[in-house]
Parts: structure tokens; sequence; C-alpha cells
């Protein structure tokens, strides 16, 4: 196991490794935060269709 | 037997299918890839000849693997939509398109900062790079070309049949270190024999493959529950699942 220093060091090629991480942490979160926001807004059209749908019945019963 | 497979064209089995599976999913992505991480950045012994810089190999490979696995799906997935004409199947290559893209870049982008201390540059016009860089084309391709079309029927079997095509690439990337004279090292794990690696190094990366494959499955399972609603927005059984 590496001591605290070289672990941020990473032997000199930290400037390599760490953003190597750092994007793959990124692309994860991008990964979910576009998943979920891109559900939500399924659902929210969705929503929106069936209450539209439900004011036009309103109007014709009446 | 078969039953359960039927099913899977059904968008509200799909719909309640993705919405049970997600959370364990993710659940169990962050176990290993949380595991993955740890032994690969604190436990696994650097390598002999590229020292710590092969740590990149925690996220390169799996994003590599990832970017192929994705579209090999997404073209899979798409062929069942256009051969059976099952909705189903468009809508899981419609949701594969972006996630698969991402995983492109992140192999494309950490392969870059690989080659930079391994071969003296960022980037070279080598047989795996520059198939890779067609995969990342063909997956901006397949996302541009399903909104093309007013009629999202005749954009789905156009995404389709452009992943159907591109499939072809996804061999040529493998096999493009053996082909012609790479940079690029042969392959370490997905080979005949015995994986060339030591097991203190290999644990950490299979850790992080299952991981992104897990992780692939959730997001997958959240993005195709958008994609049943965006096309089942009419249909009565949405009105129950909103409820």
């Amino acid at each position: 196991m590496m001591t605290h220093g070289s672990f941020w060091e990473m032997g000199g090629y930290a400037r390599y490794v760490w953003p190597c991480f750092a994007l793959a942490a990124v692309v994860l979160a991008w990964n979910v935060w576009s998943a979920r926001r891109y559900h939500a807004a399924a659902q929210l059209r969705a929503r929106r269709a069936l209450i539209m749908e439900a004011s036009v019945g309103d109007e014709q019963a009446s | 037997m078969w039953t359960w497979f039927y099913k899977l064209a059904s968008p509200p089995y799909v719909y309640s299918l993705a919405g049970a599976f997600a959370p364990w999913f993710f659940g169990l992505a962050a176990l290993t890839l949380g595991f993955g991480v740890i032994d690969g950045l604190g436990f696994a012994p650097p390598d002999y000849q590229q020292g710590d810089a092969f740590r990149i190999i925690y996220v390169h490979a799996p994003g590599a693997w990832m970017s192929t696995f994705i579209y090999t799906l997404m073209a899979v997935a798409g062929a069942i939509g256009l051969i059976w004409r099952i909705k189903m199947g468009h809508a899981v290559a419609a949701a594969c398109a972006p996630i698969g893209a991402s995983f492109t870049v992140l192999a494309l982008v950490t392969g870059s900062l690989w080659g930079k201390p391994m071969w003296g540059t960022y980037w070279a016009w080598d047989p795996r790079l520059t198939s890779e860089l067609i995969l990342l084309f063909l997956y901006v391709g397949v996302l541009s070309l399903r909104p093309a079309f007013e009629d999202a029927a005749r954009g789905d079997r156009a995404a389709a049949l452009l992943a159907i095509v591109g499939v072809v690439n996804v061999p040529i990337i493998h096999y493009s270190v053996v082909w012609w004279n790479s940079l690029h090292q042969a392959a370490t794990v997905a080979k005949f024999g015995k994986p060339s690696i030591d097991a203190a190094m290999l644990w950490p990366l299979l850790s992080m493959l299952l991981g992104c494959m897990l992780f692939f499955g959730a997001v997958l399972c959240v993005r195709l529950r958008g994609e049943v609603l965006n096309r089942e927005r009419q249909a009565s059984w949405v009105r129950q699942a909103l409820q």
C-alpha cells in the first residue's frame, strides 16, 4: 500500500492519473443527472398530456 | 418458458421492470466501483515498466469495453425493432446511444492522457485510436439521425440501420491491435488463455468492469423509462403508472 504523500503524487504521473479519474467521475455523474432529467421531463410531458385530455373531455361533457 | 421474453415487448411491463431494477443496479454499481477504485488506486502494485501511470487502466479499459458493448447492444436492439417491429427495441437503442457516447469520450480522453507519458504523444492516427474515434462518430450519427425525422418511426428505422451498419467497426476495434502494427498494447484480459496481468492488478480491473456494467444497467433503466413514457404518452396504462 502507498504512503499518503506518494498516493497523491502517483509516482510522478499525478497530472495524468487524477484527471482520468476526475473525468470518469464526471461521466458517471452526467449519466445519472441526464437520465433522471430525461425521465422527469417525460413524466411531466405525460402528466400534461393527461391533464389536457381530461380538460378536453370536461369541455365536451359541458 | 419464453413468456418472460415476450413480455419484454410490452411497454408497461418494461416500464415497471426498469423501475424495479434501477435501484438494485445503482446500489451494486456503487459497491463494485467503490471497491475497484480503492483497490486499484491504493492497493494494486505499480507496474514494473509504467509505474503508477498504469492505474489509468482502471477507468480507460472499462470505458473502452463499455463503448463497444453498448454499441453492440444498441445495434441488436435496433435490429429487433427493425425486423420484428418491436417498439421496445427502438426504445432500448435510443436509451443506449447517449450512454455509449459518453463512455467512448471517456475511453478516448483517458487513452490520450495515458498515451502522453507512455508514447510521448496525446494522439496518433493509430488503428485502435482511429477506429475508436470512428465509433464516437457513429454514436454522434445515431444520436443526430433519430430526431432529424419528423416521423418518429422513420427516425427509429434510420438510426437502427446506421447502428447495424456501424457494428462492423466493433470487431475492427478489437482486432486492430492484431491486424495492424499498433502503438496500443494487445488484449490483456479479453483473449484466449490466461490474462497477462497479475491477480493483484486484475481484481480491481474486473471489479471496475462489473461496476460499469451495473452502472450502465442502472442508467439504462432510468433512461428507458423516459423513452417508454415519451413513446406511450397516449396509452391508457400511463395514467395508472403516473398515479
